[in-house]
């Protein structure tokens, strides 16, 4: 059954079982569903019906699911890509998400967690149009008020008058100042010609500067920036990019570039941008942060796990071969007990990759520490580094969801790690977990004498996947470590210089309060960025 | 003789399977579940190679290393590390072998083979 309004999902697995199931489960959420079970056959479908979401599997022989990631986007940027991934492929999730997927889903999929991701994506697709709205009313109320004001100036100048325009451009600038995004209008030079008040109160009165500097503090246009490629084409353009405020915090952001032609047709001589704050994104990015703990704190005890069911096989294998009953039982034993322990490691996984809001309680701020140093220490001593902790018996207590916050300050210290393994200079490093503090707030320092990070990495280590540690980093520890920092109302500062290793500071208020916005140093972490 | 082989690993279990999948190869095995352990039983024994883990918690890999590194009875012994964390090949830079958790047996057994013969 199809009804005019019905959204088309293309579904593209290579299990029969599983194209059955789903296209039923997406029938019974409304959705007009289309199958392949190719990636071949999925792309030649999704060109002859372009469907806005796609929903695949990863591994499928033939075009796999990352490569038809790929060549979708290429026709259609703006179609939602949902993965489907068994729990070996994180590393292709993590190069699907670098690829611009939507979203994942773990098998075995779960109706729940399916409807879940689908609410987020068809959210990001009304983001994208609301945004398209904007900027067309935006952009063809210009073309009005252009005509307006020009014929109300011939007509002042026919009466022999200056043009006394004040309020038209009075509302019209109320209108442009009323936008709830940031606002620009660019010449060809890149120099901002007027910008809005949301613009003005985060950016500061900026007129007469270029675009780059303003708002991502460069020193050299973006590669692919959306208001030349206006200027060049004269036609509307769109894309995704970060934008930072001089307060250190970083939006990503949609952003629509629109032609602005002054007079009656020709050349245009600006053009208008608009920056919408992608809040949706955002909701995938919070997911994308269970997806990151799990990936650093998981994979040392899944290879001891990992290693003890081939040795419980092995034991099977050999006592069968022998005849040697004992070893048989003992094998199975192993096996036994080693599958327990995964079952009962996916259960938390799965338990933790839901979303959850903070859980609060007041915590001693010395235990806390020790914790955290706890789970570095075995790290540290691996690889034969000093861990010193310095924490005053007076340092009292604060308001924290313990648990997400001391994965926060176990990232920063895996980083300290990481730093000092990778400076080869010195026979031996150290690393001190200090903590300092006031009445008011709880001051954590991790000092390394690593090998400190340049100031490109150090404005880029909070990114989202942005890693300075080549495959080993998933791009994610830093970025869950700001976030975590910031949802706990604190602040994140890195001071580093390459060769002299890096301080940490993290900054936690001890009594709960609301997340900074705009205020407050947001640097982030690590000696290298994870 | 049968040639002998310590393997050191905190982990019971994977003593267990390393020490099976040794004899079975015909070598002649004595273990230790943490780096000093390990120490005490070399002053008895000298085995002609060493796997060893870097994760434990009384003297993990790189001090064991460093220890058996001064005594000359000890420090020309083949050491293999043997561990799951991120790039062990950190850890112990004098290694003979380095082998990730989780490991191929035959791999294993190929690379003991290499130092020590069969």
């Amino acid at each position: 059954m199809t009804t005019p309004n019905q959204t088309t999902i293309l579904l593209v697995d290579d299990e029969e079982g599983i194209r059955r199931v789903l296209s039923v489960a997406l029938s019974d959420m409304g959705y007009r569903v289309l199958t392949a079970e190719n990636g071949r056959e999925g792309l030649a479908l999704f060109k002859a019906e372009r469907p806005p979401i796609v929903i695949t599997d990863i591994k499928m022989p033939d075009i796999d699911g990352v490569d038809l990631l790929r060549m979708i986007k290429e026709i259609d940027p703006d179609t939602e890509v949902v993965m489907i991934t068994g729990h070996g492929d994180m590393d292709t999730a993590i190069q699907s998400f670098q690829r611009e997927a939507s979203d994942f889903i773990i098998k075995p999929i779960h109706v729940d967690n399916l409807e879940a991701s689908l609410r987020r994506v068809e959210r990001r697709i009304l983001a994208r149009e609301k945004l398209r709205e904007y900027t067309h009313s935006l952009e063809s109320l210009l073309h009005r008020k252009t005509k307006e004001y020009a014929g109300l100036e011939r007509l002042l100048q026919s009466r022999g008058a200056e043009p006394e325009a004040g309020d038209i451009i009075h509302r019209f600038q109320r209108l442009f100042d009323d936008l709830p995004c940031h606002v620009a209008i660019i010449d060809e030079d890149l120099v901002l010609t007027a910008t809005n008040r949301k613009f003005r109160r985060d950016f500061g009165d900026r007129e007469g500067e270029v675009c780059y500097r303003v708002l991502k503090q460069a020193d050299s246009p973006c590669p692919e920036c959306p208001v030349l490629a206006a200027f060049k084409t004269g036609e509307s353009q769109e894309g995704e990019t970060e934008i930072k405020t001089p307060a250190g915090d970083a939006h990503p952001v949609l952003v629509w570039t629109s032609p602005v032609r002054t007079t009656g047709g020709g050349d245009p001589t600006h053009v208008l941008a608009l920056y919408t704050d992608m809040a949706q994104i955002n909701r995938v990015q919070d997911h994308l942060r269970s997806l990151g703990l799990m990936v650093g704190s998981i994979s040392h005890s899944i290879k001891g796990m990992l290693t003890g069911l081939d040795g419980g096989m092995y034991l099977l294998d050999s006592g069968l071969r022998k005849g040697d009953d004992g070893r048989v039982n003992e094998g199975l034993c192993l096996v036994k007990e080693m599958v327990g322990r995964i079952r009962r490691m996916v259960l938390d996984v799965l338990l933790f990759s839901k979303d959850r809001g903070l859980k609060k309680a007041e915590t001693s701020v010395c235990e806390f520490a020790e914790g955290a140093a706890t789970g570095i220490r075995p790290l540290a001593a691996e690889h034969g580094i000093d861990f010193l902790l310095e924490c005053p018996e007076d340092a009292g207590k604060f308001e924290v969801d313990a648990a997400l916050l001391r994965t926060a300050v176990v990232n920063v210290l895996e980083n300290a790690v990481d730093a000092c393994i990778e400076e080869k200079g010195r026979e031996f490093h150290r690393i001190v977990f200090r903590v300092r503090g006031d009445d008011k707030e709880v001051v954590f320092e991790v000092e390394d004498d690593g090998v400190g990070m340049d100031e490109e990495t150090r404005e880029k280590m909070t990114a989202l996947f942005f890693s300075s540690k080549e495959r080993k980093g998933t791009g994610l520890g830093l970025y869950i470590t700001n976030r975590t920092v910031q949802e706990h109302g604190g602040t994140v500062a890195a001071d580093s210089e390459p060769g002299r290793g890096t301080v940490f500071t993290i900054r936690i208020p001890r009594i709960a309060g609301t997340p900074k916005e705009a205020s407050g140093q947001t640097g982030a972490p690590g000696g290298g960025a994870s | 003789m049968a040639k002998k082989i310590m393997v050191i690993d905190d982990e019971q279990d994977i003593v267990k399977y390393m020490t099976v999948l040794f004899e079975d190869h015909g070598y002649e095995v004595i273990s230790a579940t943490d780096g000093s352990e390990a120490l005490k039983i070399l002053d008895d024994s000298v085995p002609d190679l060493i796997t060893l883990d870097l994760q434990m918690d009384k003297v993990w890999g790189p001090q064991f290393y460093r220890n058996m590194s001064k005594n000359p009875a000890l420090k020309d012994i083949p050491v293999i590390v043997v561990s799951g964390v991120a790039r062990p090949e950190l850890a112990i830079k004098k290694a003979a072998a380095v082998v990730s958790k989780p490991f191929d047996p035959e791999e294993l057994i190929r690379i003991v083979r290499e130092h020590i013969g069969e």
